[in-house]
């Protein structure tokens, strides 16, 4: 299969991320398992994704994301894209299968023999299934369920995944929603939506959920607009959720300012304007100082910035307590425009929409939750997926008037 | 697409919030009045002041909040032409099909217009959505809507059976939204609007499992993979303040009732 002519890799007007897989990427893979995994593409450097096998990193730079591979020696070769095949029904049941030790006899030393010696993991799959007491007498859809467990297994193939909002959100709820305050896929689009994220917009964001608000903002303003975010730490925190976006770095400083609690304190005046006035002994001496002189016009335009207001809303996923965030930054958001507070708990929101219903700056004050549900989908066997997710968290949505 | 100045101008459309279950859209024409169940109002008295601002009615007989449309509250106060998508679907659909700044989106139908606006507001004017409408006055009412909302430039609305015609573009857009009662009839329509050299997605809306079912079938049959279905609801959540009374007043009045009689 051709790898597709793909557009260039930072084409406009999407040119806030690159179209295609680059060197420093920090790539999704999807595994035979279904289970989804970050690896850095450095050019030159090799990908080992475990069991799976490992590859020279080079294969897949320059492709467009969404393709499925198989690993070969240390070379990748692209799959064509696999549909769902039919599957007839029979009058197959489980009424005479007995499980037992000996029902698949291939032992573990032989199986890892077949692998040693390079057999693909299809053949591998065939001499167990040939050897198996009971397969002849499983159903059809008991046999596709088999053979899928098996590839699962053995397969040296994987796929690469769109670092999409949706893709980024849903890799960290599975992996480590706690970090992410249980902020799932539908509850982070309804944020953005009741938010009204849009490019242009301007946003002040509270992310203590490893920067997967920031990330989603970031996402939907595509390079055009503005963003400041506050923390509780010196520095801009790192934002690990980031790392899978693979946003142009050169881009997002003109977006994206941070300040710290302290800072975004109108009446506190930072220590760095204090050493401004010192000239440079030496040119190394020189370079600290511009460093340190840009490092503080940054942070006194972000200050400036914040201060002006008339942000369009305010987003918040915090420990801190709302009501004191609110009594913050509340005068630096528009009138008209969006308060959004999340929390994994729905008790913080109701004590919050308990106060503010009494306050007339807060117009309707409401609090939902989001109820999501997958299904599987295929001929004769639809049914919602076994295992739901029980909290995508609390939202409260409030207008400011 | 609405106004973003600060304060409210003659020729704007607002949004007039009076209860959670009363929000209409108003455009302000100076010398119209607004009658309502919170009194009396002048459009002239609404012309510059900030939006946000509650505005007490001239013969006090209440208020009302004067606010910036969105596509949210667009969704909330918009006049039902057909049955329309609501919170939770819009932004479940927009966020799984990666719409953006920049995207070019199809959707069918048009309907009341609930997803558009929501749309036109996420591409903004470096994206475009090619929106499908078979009903002709509704399209014609949508296509109004559109450019009285400045989305003329983002969207382009067509007049057309999509199942039957297909759709006007091909090899353009990065994803396709399809809110049909038979969406079997479209996908292969879909695959050629789609681009070609880059991953794309296609959503479909169904209330029916039946049709559910169907389309699956047909988008396999098509060769789209990575087929998933979700079903999406937003809970509201009432808070109500109750203090648990103390049992020791239960037992004293019934004793003090026991001992009058």
């Amino acid at each position: 299969m051709d790898i597709p002519d793909c557009e260039d890799a930072t084409s406009a007007p999407n040119s806030f991320k690159a179209t295609t897989i680059q060197s420093g990427h920090t790539v999704l893979l999807r595994l035979p398992s279904g289970e989804t995994k970050g690896f850095k593409v450095e050019k030159d450097g090799t990908v080992s994704i475990g069991r799976v096998g490992s590859f020279r990193a080079n294969e897949l730079i320059g492709h467009p994301y969404g393709l499925t591979y198989e690993i070969r020696g240390k070379e990748l070769t692209v799959q064509p894209p696999h549909t769902l095949q039919e599957v007839e029904e029979t009058d197959a049941t489980n009424e005479l299968i007995n499980d037992g030790e000996f029902v698949q006899p291939l032992t573990l030393g032989e199986i890892e023999g077949l692998k040693k010696s390079g057999v693909h993991a299809s053949d591998i799959i065939k001499a167990q299934i040939e050897q198996h007491a009971n397969y002849s007498m499983k159903t059809e859809y008991s046999k596709e369920k088999y053979k899928q467990r098996k590839e699962a297994k053995y397969s040296k193939t994987f796929s690469t995944v769109e670092p999409t909002i949706y893709n980024v959100c849903d890799h960290w709820f599975k992996k480590d929603q706690n970090r992410i305050r249980d902020i799932r896929p539908d509850t982070l689009s309804q944020m953005l939506n009741l938010a009204n994220v849009r490019p242009g917009g301007r946003y002040i964001v509270v992310d203590e959920a490893s920067g997967l608000l920031v990330s989603a903002i970031l996402e939907r303003l595509g390079g055009e607009g503005r963003l400041i975010s506050i923390c509780d730490v010196d520095s801009p925190p790192a934002y690990p959720v980031m790392t899978l976006m693979n946003f142009r770095k050169d881009i997002v400083p003109n977006i994206h300012s941070s300040l710290n609690w302290a800072t975004a304190q109108e009446d506190y005046t930072p220590v760095a304007a204090a050493t401004l006035s010192e000239v440079g002994k030496s040119e190394r001496h020189r370079i600290r100082l511009d460093k340190r002189k840009n490092a503080a016009d940054t942070l006194s335009n972000a200050r400036e910035e914040l201060f002006a207001g008339e942000y369009d809303a305010l987003l918040i996923a915090s420990d801190y307590n709302p009501l004191e965030i609110l009594q913050n930054l509340i005068i630096y958001v528009a009138g008209s425009g969006s308060i959004v507070v999340q929390s994994p708990f729905s008790q913080p929101l109701t004590e919050l929409q308990s106060t503010l219903r009494l306050d007339p700056s807060y117009l309707a004050p409401s609090i939902t939750e989001s109820w999501l549900r997958r299904y599987q989908v295929l001929p004769g066997r639809t049914h919602p997926t076994m295992n739901t997710s029980g909290s995508g968290g609390f939202l409260l949505h409030a207008i400011k008037v | 697409m609405w106004s973003s100045a600060r304060d409210v101008a003659a020729g704007d459309l607002v949004i007039i919030w009076q209860t959670r279950e009363l929000i209409q859209p108003l455009l302000i024409t100076p010398g119209k009045d607004l009658n309502s169940r919170f009194g009396y109002y002048r459009h002239a008295d609404l012309v510059g002041i900030p939006y946000g601002s509650k505005v007490g009615s001239r013969n006090g007989k209440g208020f009302i909040h004067v606010l910036r449309p969105t596509p949210e509250l667009w969704t909330m106060a918009l006049p039902h032409r057909t049955q329309i998508l609501y919170l939770a679907d819009i932004a479940f659909i927009t966020s799984w099909l990666d719409i953006k700044r920049g995207s070019s989106v199809i959707e069918a139908g048009t309907g009341s217009g609930s997803f558009s606006h929501s749309v036109a507001r996420t591409i903004g004017s470096a994206g475009h959505l090619w929106s499908y409408e078979f009903h002709e006055a509704r399209a014609n009412k949508a296509r109004e809507e559109f450019s009285l909302h400045g989305m003329a430039d983002i969207v382009t609305l067509t007049h057309r059976n999509v199942c039957k015609d297909g759709f006007t573009v091909e090899d353009t857009v990065d994803a396709v939204f399809l809110d049909l009662p038979a969406p079997w009839d479209a996908i292969e329509h879909a695959k050629k609007a789609l681009k070609k050299n880059s991953p794309t997605r296609i959503c479909c809306f169904s209330p029916c499992m039946e049709q559910v079912l169907r389309t699956v079938s047909a988008l396999n049959d098509s060769g789209f993979t990575d087929i998933t279905m979700f079903e999406t609801l937003l809970r509201p959540h009432e808070v109500h303040q109750i203090s648990p009374q103390p049992l020791t007043q239960a037992v004293e009045k019934l004793k003090k009732l026991e001992q009058k009689r």
